[in-house]
């Protein structure tokens, strides 16, 4: 009796494992687990076998995410949105090939990486305050306004400083509800070097980075994190790139910029504002800590535009030994050369800024320097431009 | 007055009663209204293709636009991979560890890999994850990310639960049956594999199961080490997503599709853990009835 | 009950083979006692050397320390053992009278068709994975406790300055009572393991002496399961302290100790999910490492304890605490 029940249940169990194998085995063969491979990569091919990862920057996310799922097929990149400082982590452990954040790296960062760092700027985007304040759709705000709210000294959203900036709007009564990001972020680094800029108080007392002490408010994972909690809690207000505002239908401020008039974050507005910034840029493997695209002077430039950053080892072979082969190096450079170039077409559709020429040719020196075993790297990309 | 006073204290009885029913009746309260939520958003959106296809691009559909579903096939294919060979590392050495504490028990060992199971049970998950982590960015960097270490944070948490399951099922084999084998002259070894451990079979299996449950539900130890993915698996040395840190990706994003798709997947991990976790009680509870019957 | 086996009955067929087989199988399943005594020490070993770094630099100022600040690299762990402790009062405060009321309903007091079902029910709010909780804390609980909880709290409760502050439902509050959702099967299937095994004797005396239904629960049955109950929610306090998705997803993350139930906090599992591969560097990357130590001692200490008298009660196990 005993022994015959002990029998069925082998057979249950036997015939789950068979069915689970036959279902996993017909979907990878049906192509159910590959990426969609419905657009063309342009005109490079990445070696196959040497599939590579990335992590960072959740800010240039949805644009990584395009990359990854078009280029080569959409099986020869891995990127995880982790944050920009775990980007920065993750290179300098060398537990990604590449790193993504929208903070350069600082002294201690450079210091501390085992090898020469790489900064390639491959993408430029806008930080947008996000709120939720019923009934509200446009909102006015200036530098000395947002820096009073996330100190916590402006708190509600009817208070004087907030209606003197936008007549006609009914403003609640209600308590402003501050959201920042809890993890290491770029969108932080960029958002709180604005506030500095803005507001010496704010330089002294909480300062720029990655990760600071807000004086007030929640902390919420991510980009992602912070506009899905806007989104869906009355009274808030946080910020974001652009592409998470527009893209998930959260309601976004304009900002005052240096020429005087109100802006609202778009695609053009932002490249305007890189290209009158016209930041003075360092070599690749130069000190990147204090580029800076804020402010820029234009009539319709946004002020809160930032560049995002690539970084890579220099020395590949160097640095990874033989952790890496020969093919994830050349799929790596691969990847990069077609990011700087052909991936660049996908930017302003997820309302990112497209890079001028000019960086482009920066770039593509940059990566050009990259070595594995002593020499160039070779690549389908490279020499296609 | 005598009457009265026995009405007051059968009146109190009656009303402990109904308090004491309300607090499981309010227990309940956050069980439905999680599968209600669940059934709610999620149920629109599951389709054979959902089950199949990857995560797509984010987007939340405006005046005239509408954005590509997509499908957690992706997850649970990396949940399968992740659980699978959890289970393959950790069955072994739990029900190892099971048979020692209950066959050679009576030596202290026995009693201590004992009592640790229990105690490692008890270790938040998140640390299984630190742990993994912490030790593969010393040991090899290029592995931190990837299949492999997230099933090994899955195996330490299973690890403990296997150990303890099984060592119940295998307690609950009466000893008439060990020794009557012993008599007949059966070496330990075959009675304990193949008379004590076919007799548990089911029992053993359920525990088995009650782990690889867990497994599938945890997101935190997967945080550091399967990393994600929008693939499925691609070798145990790359990142695979899996369907708890699919839920955690796409539950906190503003984008509309994300969030649908994070609804239905945790409506599939709610309907498969429940199917398993009914499952396991009624054999367990047969197991107990049998052993009770004789 | 049981006993050594080595010196099992008179042989009987070829007595080396058997000899070597044993052996062998002994050394086996040995070698997997072994891997769990192991997996102790080397979560222990890994973390202790991976928090080198921040133990040489603070000292014992880690563990009184109540500034996390990363800008100036000086880090304490207060805020978040708060935040911790805090989170995890609350779910008892909360889930023990729920979880201890169902199972003395669901042993005593229910209709019998109604307590196995009732019963399994219970138990699989345990099944449900913790992020689940988390995105319905999100979505349901918190808006709930934001809209309807926390303004009544604040104005019936206010006063004592426990519930002041904003009500966002992004809380320490919104996470305790998510944490007393998930410890309440943990509390109430022991409880009622613990219940069940009162002897039926206790029940009949009470009740032969004229007592009510009540009455009996109240003085012979639960003082005798006493110290199992407390057992339970000693198992339930160590399952609240480690969990991690729900509370990340609820708590606020903010790196500071809380002022009130209304405050944003952080405890050490969200603080390990949100900060661990997003430190500033290698002295942050290891105060968080010992933090999670810190964690791992706590819920060791309260496990240890748990397990000791779980295990006076029941005898042999502490049972399903999954």
């Amino acid at each position: 009796m005993k022994r015959q029940q002990s029998k069925a249940w082998m057979y249950v169990l036997v015939a789950v494992v068979v069915v689970v194998v036959i279902i996993v085995a017909a979907g990878y063969y049906a192509g159910w687990f590959k990426g969609s491979t419905t657009n063309s990569s342009g005109t490079c091919a990445p070696p196959s076998g040497g599939a590579i990862k990335g992590a960072g920057s959740t800010l240039v996310y949805p644009l990584m995410f395009q990359w990854e799922s078009v280029y080569g097929g959409g099986t020869a990149v891995n990127y995880a949105s982790v944050g920009s400082s775990a980007g920065i982590t993750d290179i300098t452990q060398k537990t990604v090939q590449f790193g993504a954040s929208d903070a350069p790296l600082n002294h201690a960062q450079i210091a501390a990486a085992p090898g020469k760092v790489l900064t390639i700027p491959e993408s430029a985007g806008g930080v947008v305050p996000i709120y939720n304040v019923a009934g509200v759709p446009t909102l006015n705000f200036n530098g000395s306004v947002l820096v009073q709210i996330y100190q916590g000294t402006i708190n509600n959203w009817n208070s004087t400083p907030l209606q003197t900036l936008n007549p006609g709007v009914n403003l609640p009564n209600a308590a402003i509800s501050v959201v920042y990001r809890a993890d290491g972020s770029g969108t932080t680094f960029i958002w709180t070097s604005y506030l500095s800029l803005e507001s010496s108080a704010w330089a002294s007392s909480v300062g720029k980075g990655t990760m600071v002490m807000f004086p007030v408010g929640s902390g919420q994972a991510k980009n992602a994190g912070v506009a899905g909690y806007v989104q869906k809690t009355p009274d808030t207000i946080g910020y974001v790139d652009l592409n998470y505002a527009l893209n998930g239908g959260v309601a976004f401020g304009k900002v005052l910029n240096p020429a005087g008039h109100y802006v609202l974050a778009s695609v053009n507005n932002t490249a305007s504002a890189l290209k009158d910034a016209n930041p003075t840029l360092p070599a690749g493997s130069g000190d990147w800590y204090n580029v800076s695209v804020l402010n820029a002077p234009g009539a319709g430039d946004y002020p809160i535009t930032s560049l995002t950053y690539v970084f890579v080892y220099q020395d590949l072979s160097g640095v990874f030994g033989s952790s890496l082969t020969q093919t994830q190096a050349e799929t790596l450079v691969d990847f990069l050369y077609w990011m700087v170039t052909t991936g660049q077409s996908y930017s302003a559709q997820l309302y990112y800024v497209p890079l001028p020429a000019s960086i482009v040719g920066a770039d593509e020196t940059t990566i050009g320097s990259m070595t594995f075993g002593g020499s160039a790297v070779p690549n389908s990309c490279g020499s296609s431009v | 007055m005598k009457f009265d006073r026995s009405a007051r204290r059968k009146l109190w009885s009656h009303t402990m009663t109904v308090l004491a029913g309300l607090c499981a009746l309010v227990a309940l309260i956050p069980l439905g209204s999680v599968i209600y939520q669940a059934v709610l958003l999620g149920g629109p959106v599951l389709s054979l293709s959902f089950l199949t296809s990857n995560p797509p691009l984010p987007c939340t559909p405006s005046v005239g636009t509408s954005c590509a579903v997509g499908g957690i096939g992706s997850a649970i294919q990396g949940t399968l991979v992740l659980v699978g060979l959890a289970a393959a590392i950790s069955v072994p050495i739990g029900l190892a560890a099971a048979i020692f504490a209950v066959e050679y028990r009576g030596r202290f060992l026995g009693l201590a890999i004992s009592f640790t199971a229990d105690v490692l049970t008890g270790v938040p998950s998140i640390i299984a994850g630190v742990f993994i982590y912490a030790y593969f960015v010393i040991y090899d960097p290029s592995i931190v990310f990837s299949a492999l270490t997230g099933s090994l944070a899955l195996s330490v948490i299973m690890v403990p639960i296997v150990t303890r399951t099984c060592e119940e099922a295998l307690r609950t084999v009466p000893h008439s049956l060990r020794e009557a084998a012993l008599a007949l002259g059966i070496p330990k070894w075959r009675t304990t594999l193949q008379i004590v451990l076919m007799t548990a079979l089911p029992a053993v299996l359920t525990g088995i199961l009650l782990s690889v449950m867990r497994a599938s539900g945890e997101a935190a130890p997967l945080l550091f080490t399967a990393f994600g993915s929008r693939l499925g698996f691609q070798g145990f040395n790359n990142p695979i997503n899996a369907l708890p840190l699919l839920i955690y990706n796409f539950a906190e994003s503003p984008y509309k599709n994300w969030i649908d798709l994070a609804w239905g997947a945790a409506l599939i991990l709610i309907i498969l853990i429940l199917i398993a976790s009914v499952l396991s009680r009624l054999v367990v509870g047969r197991m107990v009835r049998r052993m009770r019957g004789g | 009950m049981d006993r050594p086996t080595p010196s099992s009955p008179t042989p009987r067929g070829p007595r080396r083979s058997r000899h070597w087989g044993d052996l062998i199988f002994a050394g086996l399943v040995g070698l997997g006692g072994a891997g769990v005594l192991v997996l102790v020490f080397a979560i222990l070993g890994v973390l202790l050397y991976q928090s080198g770094l921040s133990f040489r630099a603070f000292g014992w100022q880690f563990v009184i320390g109540t500034q996390w600040d990363v800008r100036d690299n000086i880090y304490g762990v207060v805020p978040f053992v708060s935040g911790t402790l805090i989170t995890s009062a609350i779910a008892l405060v909360i889930g023990f009278p729920l979880a201890v009321g169902s199972a003395i309903f669901l042993t005593t007091q229910a209709p019998r068709w109604m307590r196995g079902p009732v019963g399994t029910v219970i138990e699989l709010l345990a099944a449900i994975p913790s992020v689940v909780y988390g995105f319905w804390g999100l979505y349901v609980l918190g808006p709930y406790m934001r809209t309807n909880v926390e303004p009544a709290l604040h104005r019936y409760l206010g006063w004592t300055g426990a519930f002041n502050g904003p009500a966002t439902g992004t809380d320490i509050l919104t996470a305790g009572v998510i944490l007393a959702v998930m410890v309440i099967p943990t509390i109430s299937a022991i409880s009622r393991e613990t219940l069940a095994a009162v002897p039926i004797s206790q029940r009949e005396a009470a009740l032969s002496l004229g007592a009510t239904n009540w009455e009996t629960t109240r003085v012979a049955i639960v003082p005798y399961a006493r110290s199992g109950i407390f057992g339970a929610t000693i198992l339930g306090l160590g399952r609240a302290l480690g969990e991690t998705m729900a509370v990340t997803m609820t708590i606020g993350n903010r790196d500071a100790v809380p002022t009130s139930f209304f405050s944003q906090g952080q405890t050490i599992a969200s603080l390990i999910a949100n900060e661990l591969t997003n430190s500033n560097g290698p002295l942050q990357y290891s105060a968080i490492i010992e933090a999670g130590l810190i964690l791992l001692f706590i819920s060791l200490l309260v496990n240890v304890l748990a397990r000791l008298l779980l295990w006076r009660v029941l005898r042999v196990t502490g049972g399903s605490t999954e």
